[in-house]
């Protein structure tokens, strides 16, 4: 539907600006590979070592008990977590190249944002549905036959397959947009923003250490962790992805393509 | 004729560096500019504020009536092809030219098809392993077959070869013919695009020296040459643009001549030498103190 509506408007005398911000979209899977193949093939790299791990485990443990107890172990997998880095590290790379080209194509930065953001989403997205279906293929197999974890990993692969999916597209869009704001400061202010933005990003968390220090707060803040929980906790970055997204917004306002 | 770029009073400060300082001029609709100037003069700066990718520091820009910083309305009928554009990591020329008309709507694929083949660019390339003149091809391409009523070419002949070159100057000419619209070529290469030009705009530290149609610059100055001695009285009391003198023999270059003038000069012995563009742009744009050492 949005092609014919792309082309449409292509055929008419003048463009409307909304349609630049799908381009933008669209700029962002028109080379697949960064975004999309490559990460999948690293994932599907891990899957195939991990179940010759499995595999190896589950031959050399022959109780029933110890076989209980290898699952349980193997349920604090971290083996998915690389995708969430990695997708924040994708995040960085394709801003800093997408923003001079789309300036080569007379983009303005307000659609270069709207268009950037809403392929974030989209990827997320994708992301997140990829991964629902791995977890609950993951349950229906117990664990490949071998009662591995990786989809399904205590951390964010419990529960029904909407809360999951909730919690894997939460988590990807935490590091798509911190790795927006890195992105935009780096294309803005180069070397020296990343310094600053690191050393700010340092200072802060130490003054809130101290201040958590000084008013006896680590008790609480534990216990707000546990009351929480893991899947509260990742609601809860919600909130910084929110702050990244809307300075980036405002950094790349006044941001200029360098030669 | 109606004008697609007015500029009026603009400067553009880098902390202490004046980049551009008070230039105003404007760009008529349908024509062929030259923006001409040295390395560091200025020029990639003046693109860059016209096209909304740097912030002014003072006056102001028009670009289709427009101020066109972040104007979806005025930025979308422009192209700016840069020396130095960048482009995705993983991209190779397919995936530009497929991209190219979701930003163009003026864009004619066939005419890109045509393009490739002219300069042989290797569309299945990734574009990090191209050599400078193919990525050079690339810029070329799409600042030709995006046929934006406004396009800008900033250097784009970097590492293309004579033959490249000079299909890239035939394609302009040819299509530009076919479907009128407003060019901004920034060169050094001024010989090669003297014809192509129809309005010279020189800039030089940031100021504009030089805003004047192609055909009424290249009559602008005239080399007298001849004995020293006849030389000095003919140009006694004009402004000299540029002194040469070898044993007893002087060549002088000399703002416009009148045809009387040009009569005195041939009774008197003296042979008179058109200036082309370069030669006028390169005397223009040197420092006073380099040519009052020589003379």
């Amino acid at each position: 539907m949005t092609t014919a509506t792309l082309s449409e408007t292509a055929a008419g005398a003048r463009p409307a600006p909304p349609n630049r911000i799908f381009a933008v979209v669209r700029l962002y899977f028109v080379s697949p590979s960064t975004a999309i193949v490559v990460p999948w093939m690293i994932l599907g790299f891990i899957f195939i070592v991990n179940l010759a791990i499995w595999a190896i485990i589950f031959s050399s443990v022959s109780s029933e008990a110890d076989r209980a107890d290898v699952q349980d172990g193997l349920s604090y997998s971290g083996a998915s977590f690389y995708i969430f880095v990695y997708m924040g590290i994708v995040a960085i790379q394709a801003i800093n190249l997408a923003f001079p080209f789309s300036q080569g194509y007379s983009v303005t930065r307000r659609d270069f944002y709207l268009g950037t953001s809403l392929a974030f989403v989209l990827l997320s997205a994708g992301y997140a549905a990829g991964l629902t279906v791995l977890s609950v293929i993951e349950d229906a197999t117990n664990g490949w036959g071998f009662g591995g974890h990786m989809f399904t990993s205590v951390y964010f692969g419990t529960g029904p397959w909407w809360v999951r999916f909730g919690l894997f597209f939460t988590i990807f869009v935490f590091f798509l947009f911190l790795g927006m704001i890195f992105a935009t400061v780096y294309v803005r202010w180069r070397a020296n923003g990343m310094l600053v933005l690191s050393a700010a990003i340092t200072v802060g968390l130490v003054a809130l250490a101290a201040l958590v220090t000084f008013t006896d707060s680590w008790p609480a803040v534990g216990e707000w962790f546990v009351s929480t929980g893991v899947n509260g906790v990742i609601v809860w970055t919600l909130v910084p992805t929110a702050v990244s997204a809307v300075a980036s917004y405002f950094v790349l306002r006044r941001a200029t393509p360098r030669s | 004729m109606s004008a697609v770029v007015e500029v009026e009073g603009l400067s553009k400060r880098f902390g202490q560096l004046t980049a551009v300082d008070d230039a105003t001029f404007s760009i008529e609709e349908n024509r062929i500019y030259g923006l001409l100037g040295r390395n560091g003069a200025g020029k990639t700066t003046v693109m860059q504020l016209l096209t909304g990718q740097d912030f002014l520091s003072e006056g102001s820009i028009r670009v289709f009536g427009e101020n066109p910083v972040e104007n979806a309305r005025a930025l979308s009928r422009v192209c700016f092809v840069k020396e130095s554009q960048k482009y995705p990591d993983d991209f190779k020329p397919k995936h530009v030219l497929k991209s190219a008309p979701w930003f163009f709507p003026n864009w004619d694929a066939e005419f890109a098809e045509r393009l490739v083949a002219d300069f042989r660019l290797p569309v299945n390339r990734r574009i990090k392993k191209l050599s400078r003149g193919q990525l050079s091809a690339i810029g070329v391409i799409v600042g030709l077959a995006s046929r934006a009523p406004l396009t800008f070419f900033d250097e784009p002949y970097l590492g293309l070869d004579a033959v490249a070159r000079q299909t890239f100057y035939d394609r302009l000419l040819d299509d530009y013919a076919e479907h009128p619209r407003t060019v901004v070529l920034s060169t050094h290469l001024i010989d090669e695009v003297s014809n192509l030009l129809e309005h010279v705009i020189v800039i030089d530290e940031g100021k504009i020296i030089m805003d004047d149609s192609a055909d009424a610059l290249r009559g602008s100055a005239t080399t007298v040459v001849g004995s020293t001695a006849a030389v000095e009285q003919f140009t006694a009391g004009r402004e000299i643009l540029h002194a040469d003198r070898l044993g007893g023999l002087s060549s002088v270059t000399v703002g416009r001549l009148s045809p009387a003038e040009r009569q005195a000069a041939a009774a008197a012995g003296l042979e008179l030498a058109p200036v082309s563009l370069q030669q006028l742009v390169v005397r223009v744009t040197t420092s006073d103190t380099d040519w009052s050492q020589e003379s």
